[in-house]
């Protein structure tokens, strides 16, 4: 096993901070680099380790490529992080491997667009009750305009009422537990340090692609080495990457296109049929409980179950469509065509950490009630080493793809669906039955772009060094 | 009318590329200046001389404004079917090792067997079929099938390649029988040549932004992908003898086992083509497969790592191998960025069926012929998940 340098690395990667239900997000901007570097060496000793022992105010802090530039990191340098972060979330390229087009099209967004201003860095910050929140940010607006740090856009976020996002399906509940973080996991959900933190061998035992000075500026000597024996400065060394995007989920539509397509035969609205469908597109029910376990009916309350798998239990889909959200974004023992073994081993390349809290109204939607009165979504947000291997392969080839494993025109229902298609493309969800298949043809695109960002985040040490530039 | 619309004329053409092949087309020295060329590559139904004969006539000016610029091209006074013909004779070039995903279905054979599924799915869709049987519903949609005209050729079905075992045992004794000289040769290869190779170490993020950006300026914007790579070989007897060998018994597993859809596994590639020029001293590879470039080179390592490194590693700068079959396209870093960096741009690319996968295609087939077939209730309920 390797051992983590976990006081090194940022606490929000292995830890999901339940206990602080109020987070803000500050997208900031560098407008003094001098000023900024003051604010930097101030805060990189309030930032929230693995192991940190504080019990409230948790803040974590990343950087865009643009940011580190903005810091005073030369070009050179810059150049040697993975080219999906330092060209952003948005590129021709990306907005056609991730899907985002028409409402969701980056020219629409609120915040990391072409037509947004610039985002350096995004300070998080995680309380446990709003009086502390307000406390703590009144606090560092004062921080940010003391040292030139302008506030570009600010994202609230909340833990969900029992972890229920708004469509009404409780989240979050597989996770990968990195070997070596301390925290346990299952068998198949045991991943190898280096695909959340650079620095460590990955799950094809090779060190991920890591930042390493070109050119020694700074205070440059309090870099760890390069693990691959280079003998250069490794910036990237116990730091990783995030995702985020702000989604907004059109609560009302998604229950009145399932009620419509599960009515009675008279018309009449059918809720059971109505919410058994949604099930069959998440791949677990409201509850969390998954089908393969529970295939006919929710067993209500609140599930975590987690351990299971495909192969041996529903093979052909009759429980859980292949096509449901929760078997494509981590397909277990069922990828593509392999055996069970080497399936688990080959999704474990492609997993994420997600780290996702509800935006808006508090609201936890069912067949019947599902009008909401503010905008309502979720902060999507993910850590991993490899964003185009682990991210953006998730987005495309297991989501947007509509070939995915024997499929011919099915993307993922949730956050796969084009809002408009070419013309003559064919958007359904294939629900294998007994006898033949049923299909829900028509699919609506009920999940929204608003914003987003590629993010780095370095280590303690790294975030000092930056102060040091 | 289009290059598209041309080449959908042929009706019998799959896949084609143009590519600009130059010296600096090679991340390493070339063995020998080399001069520019346009390379064309096809896949095609039915003998290639009908293949050229079908290229030239739905093209004549095309072809002119395309070849006027390359060497002993006719000149324009002698240009006609004929010449223009012969020309491409001349210029052919012989393939090394070539795979097809979907062995012996012609484009028509697709284009049909795509209907019929089409067809097929619909009917199950609109009916309601309660308290049918399997067996029930495939006979009557067999008869709504057998009642449509267009669908007469649907009658009989179609054979598919299968695995041919006599053949692979008698393959599995030849390499045993000739196993200790192969043993020997892998020694040799590793003791002194491996160990004296330069190698690739390149990461992703090294790579040239402005070659892997105008690669992705055409990825992606389909179901499926292509990849044009051109590789300088390894000098010497023992690389050069080491690559013939490995492709003759690329093509024996690609002839007799790799016959259902799947290459080493790979269940996504369409075509894929190997051929070795310029006197064996350069290599070319090209395929079209479904999916993302990430997709596709992390089945290359996660399913075929030995096979691709075996024969990759007799190509220069290739990532650090042991014992030919070991390291290479297994270390994930590395060999993606070689991948990458020995890509190069194709200037024309065109595929007849963006909306099929070859698992879909091979599917549409296996649809065609159970829909002929006395199945048990089992096996029906199986077929109609094949919709």
């Amino acid at each position: 096993m390797q051992e983590l340098e976990l006081s090194e690395i940022q606490g929000f990667l292995v830890r999901d901070y339940k206990e602080m239900p109020f987070s803000k997000y500050f997208l900031l901007q560098v407008k003094a680099a001098d000023k900024a570097k003051i604010f930097l060496k101030s805060i990189s000793k309030k930032i929230t380790s693995v192991t940190d022992k504080k019990e409230s105010s948790f803040l974590n802090l990343g950087f865009t490529s643009a940011g580190l530039a903005a810091l005073g990191l030369q070009p050179n340098n810059i150049q040697s992080f993975i080219r999906e972060f330092r060209e952003g979330m948005v590129t021709p390229h990306r907005q056609r491997l991730l899907g985002d087009y028409d409402s969701s099209d980056p020219q629409n967004w609120l915040w990391g667009g072409p037509k947004n201003e610039a985002i350096h860095l995004m300070l998080m910050i995680f309380e446990a009750n709003e009086e502390k929140m307000k406390e703590h940010t009144q606090q560092l607006v004062e921080e940010f305009y003391v040292n030139g740090l302008q506030q570009v856009h600010i994202l609230d976020g909340e833990t969900f009422p029992d972890d229920r996002e708004h469509f009404g399906f409780r989240d979050s509940i597989s996770q990968p537990a990195i070997v070596g973080s301390g925290v346990a996991g299952l068998k198949l959900d045991s991943i190898e340090p280096g695909e959340f933190v650079l620095g460590y061998k990955n799950e094809y035992n090779v060190y991920p692609d890591t930042p390493l000075l070109r050119e020694n500026q700074g205070n440059f000597p309090m870099l760890p080495n390069d693990p691959d024996g280079s003998g250069k400065k490794d910036i990237g060394r116990n730091g990783t990457y995030f995702v985020l995007r702000q989604l907004k989920e059109d609560v009302d539509g998604f229950w009145n296109f399932l009620n419509d397509k599960s009515k009675n035969d008279d018309g009449s609205l059918n809720t059971e049929e109505s919410t058994k469908l949604a099930a069959k597109m998440m791949g677990r029910w409201p509850s969390g409980a998954p089908l393969v376990l529970h295939p006919d009916k929710d067993p209500g309350g609140l599930s975590d179950e987690n351990d299971f798998l495909y192969t041996d239990t529903d093979k052909l889909g009759l429980k859980c469509p292949f096509g449901a959200h929760t078997r494509r974004a981590n397909p277990r023992d069922n990828f593509e065509e392999t055996g069970p073994d080497e399936s688990l081993h080959l999704t474990k390349k492609h997993r994420i950490m997600r780290r996702v809290r509800s935006y808006g109204e508090k609201y936890t939607a069912s067949a019947t009630q599902h009008t909401p009165v503010d905008e309502v979504g979720l902060l999507f947000g993910c850590f991993n080493a490899d964003i185009s291997r682990q991210f953006e392969f998730i987005q495309y080839t297991w989501a947007n793809y509509p070939k995915f494993k024997q499929l011919y025109a099915d993307p993922d229902p949730f956050i796969g669906v084009r809002e408009n298609p070419e013309p003559g493309t064919v958007q359904q969800f294939t629900i294998p039955q007994e006898t033949h298949n049923k299909y829900i043809d028509g699919l609506k695109s009920f999940v929204t772009v608003k914003g987003g960002a590629y993010f780095f985040f370095p280590s303690l040490t790294a975030v000092e060094y930056l102060s040091t530039l | 009318m289009g290059l598209n619309e041309r080449f959908n004329q042929l009706g019998t053409l799959h896949y084609a590329r143009w590519f600009i092949l130059r010296d600096d087309s090679f991340r390493d020295k070339t063995a020998f200046p080399l001069p520019e060329r346009l390379v064309f590559s096809s896949n095609f139904d039915g003998p290639v001389d009908e293949h050229i004969a079908g290229l030239v006539t739905v093209f004549p000016e095309y072809f002119d404004e395309l070849y006027e610029c390359c060497e002993d091209y006719p000149e324009p006074a002698n240009r006609n079917t004929e010449t223009r013909k012969s020309y491409l004779e001349k210029w052919k070039v012989n393939t090394t090792a070539f795979y097809v995903g979907a062995p012996g279905r012609s484009l028509k054979q697709i284009k049909q067997e795509d209907q019929l599924r089409e067809y097929i799915r619909s009917i199950i869709n609109q009916n309601k079929w309660d308290g049918k049987s399997a067996i029930e519903i495939q006979k009557q949609l067999r008869e709504k099938v057998d009642a449509d005209p267009e669908f007469a050729w649907a009658k009989s079905p179609e054979a598919t390649a299968s695995i041919n075992w006599p053949g692979m045992i008698l393959m599995s004794l030849v390499i045993l029988i000739l196993s200790p000289v192969i043993i020997i040769w892998i020694l040799i290869v590793h003791f002194f040549y491996e160990r004296r190779d330069t190698n690739c170490y390149d990461k992703r993020s090294q790579l040239n932004d402005d070659l892997v950006r105008r690669l992705e300026t055409d990825e992606d914007l389909f179901n499926q992908n292509q990849f044009t790579q051109v590789l300088v070989m390894k000098p010497g007897k023992v690389r050069l003898i080491t690559v013939q060998a490995l492709m003759l018994f690329a093509r024996t597993l690609i002839g007799n086992f790799f016959v259902k859809g799947k290459l080493m596994g790979i269940p996504t590639i369409h075509f894929a083509r190997w051929v070795l020029i310029d006197n064996n001293k350069h290599m070319m590879f090209f395929s079209n497969f479904d999916g993302s470039w990430n997709q596709y080179l992390c089945d290359f390592i996660d399913k075929s790592g030995w096979g691709l490194t075996a024969i990759f590693s007799n190509t220069k700068n290739f990532p650090k191998t042991n014992f030919v079959f070991t390291g290479g396209a297994y270390d994930e870093e590395h060999f993606l960025a070689w991948s990458r960096g020995t890509q190069i741009l194709t200037q024309v690319w065109y595929c007849a069926y963006h909306h099929l996968s070859i698992k879909n295609i091979v599917n549409n087939t296996l649809i065609r012929n159970e829909l002929r077939k006395n199945l048990s209730e089992k096996q029906a309920q199986l077929f109609l998940k094949r919709f």
